[in-house]
């Protein structure tokens, strides 16, 4: 029911065992190589080479192998060279849980068929982002993935409003927030009605009536969604390679809205409910 | 009946973790924690069978939870339920560090239930 990798989708089969899969993940370690690693192994950089690349890279944000073509210290051709190389020798975890028992090749192309049948609900759907944003990939699988949860953790039914850009996002009753950091930074923010707030407090609860719930827990439901939001958004963001830390989930008061920080850019993605209602959903993009 | 403490910062998780364990008839909650800091107290004081544990939460987190629970008992038996679940670092750092699985989130019951009897 969620984003998972392979590896995870075959342990909650009880297909695999944990000690399985952990030892097909060292064995994945071991082959798959960094950039300067393989490049050391080529014989093309030496380690002292490689320091000077992680040294620059503290101050410039440029991958390992543009870093090195740009110190001088690769060729663009060397450059390619290494990344087909990294290509040709990559062992997925499937090939390595055969690798080391775990499965028979001839298992693997159905445990691969129904992983993908699994995750197919949560391929990215095309989504139009303004134009102008860097790391617009990251921001369709953001709202993608958001739209995706309203329907089936929220069991909302909705029409998605086109995506802008804003200083401020409006009044809502209640507003969940989280703040993510890693390769990409920011704040996610969604408000909701108070009636929006009961049908996501009855999904989360699996409750028919939550008119007699107090505050806290209407209020929690609403972070919690949040939660497994973005935590899923931060596993399909994993898969593209960009890595998301995510804080913890919190309540926020905005009676006026809330303004973009200074230095942030506000990417919106409201919704329409189909009784008429809004959902305003947001991320505040660091710059 | 195998005796668990669920620790989740969400009151709603941890209610909706309550009432799967408790209707099924084969388990019983023996306290909540809200934090990683509780969930090694209550280890102490509450001794149960499973701890399901969130990654994500203020104060401690799951995971610094989880490997002071293994350093004070390696035979501690917890699973790691989390929106985290599905980001292959986070899955592998908790199985690496002692827990018997990871639960992403959203969980299903039945899926809960299995994975708790076989520990």
């Amino acid at each position: 029911m969620a984003v998972k990798f392979f590896g995870q989708f075959l342990v909650e089969k009880g297909v695999v065992s944990r000690e399985i899969l952990l030892q097909a993940i060292e064995l994945q370690e071991s082959v798959n190589l960094s950039f300067g690693a393989t490049s050391l192994a080529m014989g093309i950089l030496t380690e002292a080479d490689i320091e000077r690349v992680h040294n620059a890279q503290r101050i410039e944000d440029l991958r390992f192998g543009d870093m090195a073509v740009k110190l001088g210290l690769l060729t663009s051709e060397q450059m390619m060279q290494v990344l087909a190389r990294q290509k040709n020798t990559h062992l997925y975890i499937g090939e390595a849980l055969v690798k080391v028992g775990g499965l028979q090749a001839d298992e693997l192309p159905k445990y691969l068929d129904e992983f993908k049948a699994d995750q197919a609900q949560y391929t990215t759907d095309t989504v139009v982002i303004p134009s102008g944003i860097t790391d617009s990939q990251v921001w369709e699988i953001v709202v993608d993935l958001s739209y995706k949860m309203l329907t089936r953790v929220a069991l909302l039914v909705f029409r998605p409003e086109p995506c802008f850009m804003s200083d401020r996002v409006p009044a809502m009753d209640v507003y969940a927030a989280m703040n993510f950091s890693g390769d990409i930074s920011g704040r996610y923010v969604m408000g909701v009605t108070a009636a929006t707030q009961n049908k996501i407090a009855k999904a989360i609860l699996k409750e028919p009536n939550v008119d007699n719930e107090p505050k806290e827990i209407l209020d929690d439901t609403v972070m919690e969604f949040v939660n497994v939001a973005l935590g899923n958004i931060a596993a399909k963001a994993a898969q593209s390679g960009k890595s998301m830390e995510i804080a913890p989930p919190e309540i926020i008061e905005a009676p006026d809205g809330i303004p973009v920080p200074e230095g942030h850019k506000a990417l919106c993605f409201p919704i329409c409910l189909s009784d008429g209602d809004r959902i305003e959903l947001a991320v505040f993009i660091q710059q | 009946m195998k005796k668990v403490l669920i620790v989740d910062d969400s009151i709603s998780v941890a209610r909706q973790l309550e009432k799967i364990l408790a209707d099924s008839g084969e388990f019983q909650v023996v306290g909540h924690g809200k934090n990683g800091m509780e969930a090694i107290r209550m280890h102490q004081t509450e001794h149960p069978d499973i701890i399901c544990m969130d990654m994500n939460m203020p104060g401690m987190d799951g995971l610094t939870a989880l490997r002071t629970l293994v350093a004070l008992d390696k035979n501690v038996k917890v699973v790691m339920i989390t929106s985290l679940g599905g980001v292959g670092d986070k899955f592998t750092e908790a199985l690496r560090l002692g827990a018997r699985t990871v639960i992403s989130k959203p969980f299903e019951a039945e899926n809960i239930l299995k994975i708790l009897r076989e520990i």
